[in-house]
């Protein structure tokens, strides 16, 4: 009798002792980068397009490329809420994501920083939406863009040459 | 056994079994049997007659789905709050969240399901004994929100029940065991328990270990990708009687993997999958003295330990939480003592720590809480009354530590003083008959979430804002029902108000949050009428022809120029069966309806009604000293489009379609 009430006192003993090890969480809490607007712009500085508050302005001629052609730089700035412009984060842990509607109609070509180029693929009409990526995770999104990518070029008519220098 | 009790047993199985042992006296005594003199019972004749009404045995069986909010989604006021088939939590009378309690063996059940809908219950609904639904002022010993209920599940695992202080020397090793295995279409899969309980010298001892495995639901437009859930557990108990003491300890272990469906505007496009266990170590003494064992002094004290991960995608943890909790619970009960009976009274002491990790915008929070509690009954005023009163006095403590993730003026210390009381009159009307009023003032603290939270929360789809300025919740209310134990049918109507005084609740503002591209959801306190009325009969005999039928109603305004509709307030609802009772089999068949919810909170959206029909074939015998059980159950049949209003999913996909499960039970 007593090697029984001696196994269930250690049993117990040892299942106490678990239940005082520390249950912790393994991941830090993030802090969010939290914007209101997005606006893109040509590798001229010509504004392509804004949004902010979830209101696109119209009167902006949007994202275009030719099929078989890759767009000029894209640079991405963000508009906090004053509508003021800022840029995007410089660290390690936030960088430039995407969902593009049909992948057989757009791709995106992404060389680092906040900027990329469409590459049209088929011509048509898709969508796509820019992320701010934290690790996995998006801190912000836009709404979904239209891309209208028009009539396929031959790659030596295509108006930006990969090998042109940028800005 | 005195005579009276003797005769009031007999003459309860005379009357079909139907009535409860306290209620039985009584029944005796109305039925002018003047030779009875009835002992005085430790608990109200309503109390009694509630009991018969706990989900337990083959009552259970035949309910059993695959959480508990499933389970009782047809017993009165019930509805099910849910984002999937695996984060269901029960809904009493259209309150939710922290106004429903539920506890595990008298204690509370350590999980965060009362914070968020995407947050599942962490108890496997297979491993109960027992589910009851605790109404009436008896709530107030394990709560303060009289207005809402507590749902307490029994696993027994400190195995007292099978109690032999004495053993005798040819029967001192006893064994009983049990094996339940459940399966259904609805959500392809199983699960399974497999328990048992042993007395070896004295010493009584438990084991259960269960299992779950479901892939995903199925819908009438289609699968409804990752709500899969495959759940593992097990426990451990012992307890030991002295003379006067009983001992006893259980360590219950409970993991669970289960999806939150997404693709859907504001949800992660795959969805969200959570990982989460629960730990609880629980030790509980009971003291009965020598003069009156009835008199027991119980003392119990559980450590928890929950930890919660949500993740985005393999590789990132969207979500985390780790909970520790330590409470003791120590509680008197006294049978008798001059004009009251019945009598609990205790407090209870509660320390919890929350860390949150990943994207979780709520600072970690140490929070304390005290309360003290008593329940007593009197009767003798006048005849066939009886009057329960009961009381919760204590305070919570927030202390929530800073964090790169909070608004640093919303980090403030805060006490919420609390006090909760409930009187019930009971007064018997006629021979069976009872006429109840129970008028309550409820309350609650904000939780920490409602309080400091501020930010989004992709698997529930929205962006949340807590306020730290938050005062206590409070209301006055009122439930006046009607009983009536007929000798054919026993039927009960009962309607309910509650008047609040700042309800906390999460609503939608209107707004988005742009950079998350979510709603935003704020947490408000508005004065609110809460109402609603419920109504049940049920034939009582126990062979051949049985029927059935419930429905509820509630509505709920915000005081307002308008009294605009609350949200998130479940629709009317009936269930009705019609079932034929042989000695070992029942067959019957069912059906369930819900009207259209169009009084919704600005930017809710409306839910059309539905309709469902299902049937059941039970198997019940005894054979060689076990039992044997074999439950068939066809739900939704037709395979309609139903749409739980208080799903967060209701605008994507329906509820489960057509489903045909199977539960069978050994026990030995």
């Amino acid at each position: 009798m007593k090697k029984f009430q001696l196994l269930a006192i250690a049993i117990f003993s040892v299942l106490f002792a678990a239940c005082s090890e520390s249950n912790s969480t393994s991941t830090e809490q993030h802090e969010h980068f939290e914007v209101e607007g997005w606006r893109l712009y040509s590798a001229e500085w010509d504004t392509l397009y804004s949004v902010y508050r979830g209101k696109e302005d119209s009167k902006l001629p949007g994202l275009k490329v030719n099929a078989n052609c890759m767009s000029a730089h894209i640079h991405v700035k963000f508009l906090d809420e004053n509508n003021k412009e800022i840029t995007g984060p410089n660290d390690e842990e936030h960088s430039l994501g995407w969902d593009v509607g049909d992948s057989k109609i757009l791709d995106i070509h992404f060389e680092g920083g906040w900027g990329f180029h469409l590459k049209g693929l088929k011509e048509g009409e898709t969508k796509l939406v820019l992320k701010v990526k934290h690790h996995d995770h998006a801190d912000a999104k836009t709404p979904e863009i239209k891309v209208v990518v028009d009539k396929a070029l031959d790659a030596d008519k295509c108006p930006f040459q990969e090998d042109e220098d940028e800005d | 056994m005195k005579t009276s009790l003797f005769r009031a047993a007999m003459g309860s199985l005379l009357c079909g079994g139907f009535l409860h042992f306290s209620f039985a006296q009584e029944f005796i005594q109305d039925l002018g049997n003047s030779t009875v003199v009835a002992e005085q019972s430790a608990e109200t004749i309503l109390d009694g007659l509630r009991k018969d009404e706990e989900l337990q045995a083959e009552k259970l069986d035949r309910k059993i789905s695959t959480t508990i909010a499933e389970t009782i989604k047809n017993e009165p006021d019930i509805a099910i709050r849910s984002m999937g088939p695996a984060a269901a939590r029960p809904v009493i009378k259209g309150l939710s969240g922290s106004h429903v309690t539920l506890t595990e063996d008298g204690s509370f059940c350590g999980d965060m399901s009362a914070t968020s809908p995407d947050h599942a219950v962490a108890s496997e609904v297979l491993t109960a004994h027992k589910l009851r639904i605790t109404r009436g002022p008896q709530i107030l010993s394990h709560s303060f929100a009289a207005a809402g209920g507590v749902i307490q599940v029994e696993h027994n695992d400190i195995p007292f029940e099978i109690a032999r202080p004495q053993p005798t020397a040819e029967s001192n090793t006893q064994i009983h065991g049990f094996i339940t295995d459940y399966a259904e279409s609805g959500q392809p899969g199983f699960a399974t328990v497999i328990g048992a309980n042993a007395n070896i010298h004295g010493l009584l001892l438990k084991g259960e270990l269960s299992a779950r495995n479901m892939s995903d639901m199925k819908t009438p437009n289609g699968n409804l990708k990752n709500t899969d859930i495959e759940n593992k557990g097990f426990a451990i108990g012992a307890a030991y009687n002295f003379e006067r003491f009983k001992l006893g300890a259980s360590f219950r272990n409970f993991t669970s993997n289960y999806g939150i469906p997404g693709g859907f505007i504001g949800g992660h496009p795959n969805g969200v999958d959570i990982d989460l266990f629960k730990r609880d170590l629980t030790l509980r003494g009971l003291y009965l003295p020598a003069q009156k064992s009835s008199d027991t002094l119980s003392v119990t004290f559980r450590l928890n330990q929950y930890h919660h991960t949500e993740y985005e995608t393999k590789e990132y943890v969207g979500a985390e939480f780790a909970v520790n909790q330590a409470n003791i619970r120590i509680e008197k009960f006294i049978a008798q003592i001059g004009p009251f009976f019945g009598i609990h009274f205790g407090t209870e002491l509660d320390a919890r720590s929350i860390e949150m990790g990943g994207y979780v915008f709520t600072p970690p929070t140490n929070s304390y809480a005290a309360s003290l509690f008593s329940v007593a009954s009197l009767n003798g005023w006048r005849d066939g009354l009886e009057i329960t009163l009961s009381t919760r006095l204590g305070g919570t403590f927030f202390k929530p530590s800073e964090s790169i993730v909070a608004d640093k003026d919303a980090i403030e210390d805060r006490n919420f003083a609390l006090w909760a009381i409930a009187a019930e009159f009971s007064q018997r009307v006629a021979p069976g008959k009872f006429l109840t009023l129970n008028v309550f003032r409820t309350t609650r603290a904000p939780t920490i979430e409602e309080l400091y939270n501020q930010g989004p929360h992709l698997a529930a789809y929205t962006y949340e804002r807590g306020n730290h300025k938050l005062d206590a919740e409070s209301g006055y209310g009122a439930e006046i029902e009607f009983r009536d134990y007929g000798e054919i049918i026993n039927w009960r109507a009962a309607v309910h108000s509650t008047w609040f005084l700042n309800y906390l609740a999460p609503r939608a503002t209107g707004d988005t949050n742009w950079s998350q591209i979510l709603p935003i959801y704020q947490v408000s306190g508005d004065d609110a009428l809460l109402m609603g009325a419920s109504a049940s009969v049920e034939t009582i005999a126990e062979r051949g022809f049985y029927a059935q039928a419930g429905a509820s109603y509630v509505c709920g305004f915000y005081q307002n120029e308008n009294w605009s509709d609350m949200p998130q307030i479940p629709p009317f609802k009936f269930h009705g069966e019609i079932a034929y009772l042989w000695t070992h089999v029942r067959a019957g068949v069912n059906a369930e309806f819900a009207l259209a919810q169009n009084r919704t909170d600005r930017y809710e959206e409306r839910t059309p009604g539905y309709a469902t029909f299902g049937a059941s074939l039970e198997f019940h015998w005894p054979l060689t000293l076990a039992h044997y059980s074999i439950v068939l159950r066809g739900d939704n049949l037709f395979n309609a489009d139903v749409r739980n209003h208080l799903s967060r999913l209701k605008s994507v996909m329906p509820e489960k379609g057509r489903n045909v499960s199977i539960l069978a039970k050994a026990e030995f």
